[in-house]
């Protein structure tokens, strides 16, 4: 199977400090890829240089299997890589359509076509089973944490997109909530997308993962199917780089 | 001997299998129609038009099609004219619904049940009860074609007595019988297990469809298991099959309702939960309780994690020697297995991961319930349509009278 999104060798640096050593990472489309690793592995900056916000230093990016470019976000977003953020980034004080369409908004003449960017907000979030939402006419203030992060994934899901990549999606929200938002991110990839899932929870890694990546110290450790691992080799894989047979050499990638 | 089926035998078993597909597929046209029963485009119509008069179906015109040429029709369920009663009776809760052609739940009503002896009367006449609330808010022109009901005990297919069922306290009651009989609409109830109707509630329209072999595993206060194999439910020699939560995982371990020792619902239940967060007796019991532990778990408790890792454990022990003998593609959690799953998923997956073979292992996909509490609900309602299915006229010409 050739996946979707695959990195080779990259790396990255800020001044003088190393963040990323010659890191290969794959997503593969309809399964959920768990990207764990200890606070400054480099989660976030990988996920950053695939969505073309810092630039890499070296290394290559496939996309199906054919050599792509990503400079800016707006490459990545052409090529149907969607990020979510930890912070979200929806505005406040517009409604749950406004915010799905926000900066792309959708145009009959010079009047924003709203009825036809209601309806795609409504399918969106239909075929993403998402009841939870009354109206997709409210304002995003008055949505509970997992609703916004409801929202904030359908965002990423309206624009045909093929990989989504969620930053930590659960951290901030209550037990039952969290539960939503995994089955959430289950049935993104049951729909056929590759999706990323940076998370440091391990039953949220365990219960919905496919493959799990372990970032330690800006190298990549190892990635492994989850139906290959016990939660205490992931641990080691975190802390220590390796477990095992698994992992780094001598602090490199074998 | 017969030949073969008769020229009536194919109608009806068309008629069944039209009925089917708009059942569990929603509104269809009839060119998809055509093309999904690979038969004559004139045999559907003449299907449709017996359904449509039967009052089981109608047709309309589709809003949009977005392509050239003149549309074909849409052949919709008849919703809110033909409907079911599906009833299930758990350890904590009663409820009942009435459920309409095409899984839609009409209305609903549902009431705390406490634990308790099994009062047989008391029961059917609740349930009943409600039954005739509701059905006395619905219009003339409706017509109820059957009911159902959900049950959590063993149930003998031969004639719906439920045989056992520790965690309601019944012991061989001839449940649906009685149901029937206060319910007064000349319907006979048919009686199901609650995880198996569950089962196949998903494997109809939840997560499971179009999967062929998975495992349902519904907890309760105790747990239970539906298992569809090649598409069909596994019910064994009497329609006992499939009771998951009394496979011995660890002989000589927790007592279990049923008399023995070490049994998955032992080990795993809403009981051996509470007990060792140290919650057992402290006045909340039921889903609420196990929802409690899984949120202290969450916020840092740590007699509350240990309990729910332990249990975690316990589970994916019994869901790797499922895994090795019935190689399913998915395993289900339902009931208040979704929580603990999902709360002790690391540790569900590990014991997988340890003492299922690889091979079995790679492939099955782990997945909570899409129909959640409903599921039984669901279940129940498809077992009431099953016979309408199989024989749409002469059972809508039975329930007109």
């Amino acid at each position: 199977m050739t996946p979707l999104l695959e990195v080779r060798g990259i790396d990255k640096s800020f001044g003088p400090v190393k963040v990323l050593h010659n890191v290969e990472f794959s997503a593969y489309a309809g399964e959920v890829t768990a990207l764990v690793g200890d606070n400054g592995a480099g989660k976030s900056t990988l996920v950053k240089c695939i969505g073309g916000i810092y630039p890499i230093d070296g290394g290559e990016i496939f996309f199906d299997g054919k050599p792509v470019q990503i400079h800016t976000p707006r490459d990545a977003g052409e090529l149907g890589i969607e990020i979510v953020y930890q912070d979200l980034a929806l505005c406040d004080n517009l409604d749950i359509v406004q915010n799905m369409f926000l900066g792309r908004e959708r145009k009959s003449g010079l009047l924003l076509d709203e009825d036809s960017m209601e309806e795609l907000a409504e399918k969106t979030l239909s075929s993403l089973s998402v009841r939870t939402v009354k109206s997709i006419r409210q304002q995003v203030s008055s949505l509970s944490g997992g609703q916004r992060q409801t929202v904030a994934i359908a965002k990423a899901v309206l624009w045909n997109s093929k990989v989504v990549i969620l930053d930590e999606p659960t951290a901030a929200l209550g037990v039952a909530q969290t539960a939503q938002v995994l089955e959430l991110v289950r049935r993104l990839a049951d729909t056929g997308l590759a999706v990323v899932l940076i998370s440091h929870n391990m039953n949220d890694v365990f219960a919905v993962s496919d493959r799990i990546a372990a970032l330690y110290l800006g190298r990549m450790a190892a990635q492994v199917k989850t139906s290959d691992l016990t939660h205490a080799q992931v641990v080691e894989l975190i802390t220590a780089g390796r477990s095992g047979e698994l992992g780094l050499k001598n602090g490199v990638t074998p | 001997m017969r030949a073969g089926p008769s020229q009536e035998d194919i109608r009806r078993h068309n008629l069944g299998a039209l009925l089917r597909h708009v059942h569990l597929g929603g509104p269809t046209s009839r060119a998809e129609l055509t093309s999904k029963m690979g038969l004559n485009r004139s045999t559907i119509m003449a299907l449709t038009s017996d359904l449509t008069a039967a009052g089981l179906v109608r047709e309309e015109l589709p809003r949009e099609t977005g392509r050239a040429g003149r549309p074909s029709l849409v052949v919709r369920p008849e919703s809110s004219r033909v409907y079911v009663f599906a009833f299930d009776v758990g350890p904590d809760r009663l409820a009942v619904a009435r459920v309409g052609l095409g899984g839609v739940i009409l209305d609903r009503r549902e009431s705390v049940r406490r634990r308790g002896a099994f009062e047989l009367d008391e029961l059917t006449g609740a349930l009943a009860g409600f039954a005739r609330q509701m059905r006395r808010k619905t219009r003339a022109d409706t017509v109820c074609v059957g009911a159902a009901a959900a049950v959590s005990g063993g149930v003998r297919k031969a004639d719906g007595v439920v045989t056992f069922g520790p965690n309601l306290k019944a012991e061989e009651v001839p449940f649906g019988e009685e149901l029937g009989r206060k319910l007064g609409l000349g319907l006979p109830v048919s009686v199901g297990n609650d995880a198996n109707l569950a089962a196949l509630a998903e494997h109809s329209r939840g997560v499971g469809v179009a999967v062929r072999d998975f495992i349902y595993l519904h907890g309760d206060v105790g747990i239970g298991g539906g298992i569809i194999a090649g598409g069909q439910l596994l019910g064994g020699h009497e329609g006992y099959g499939g009771e998951v939560g009394h496979m011995v995982v660890n002989p000589g371990g927790r007592a279990c309702g049923c008399g023995s020792h070490g049994c998955l619902e032992a080990e795993v239940g809403e009981r051996a939960l509470l007990e060792a967060a140290g919650r057992f007796g402290a006045g909340q019991q039921g889903r609420d309780a196990v929802r409690a532990v899984v949120e202290a778990a969450d916020r840092g408790d740590i007699v509350a994690q240990e309990a729910l890792s332990r249990t975690g454990e316990w589970l994916g022990l019994g869901v790797a020697n499922l895994v090795n003998i019935f190689n399913p593609e998915m395993v289900i959690f339902g009931g208040m297995l979704r929580e603990i799953y999902l709360g002790s998923a690391a540790q569900v997956r590990t014991q997988l991961t340890l003492h299922a073979m690889a091979p079995q292992r790679e492939q099955v996909r782990l997945r909570t319930s899409a129909l959640g509490d409903s599921a039984t609900l669901v279940g129940a309602a498809e077992l009431a349509f099953a016979h309408v299915l199989a024989d749409p006229l002469e059972v809508l010409a039975r329930a007109n009278g």
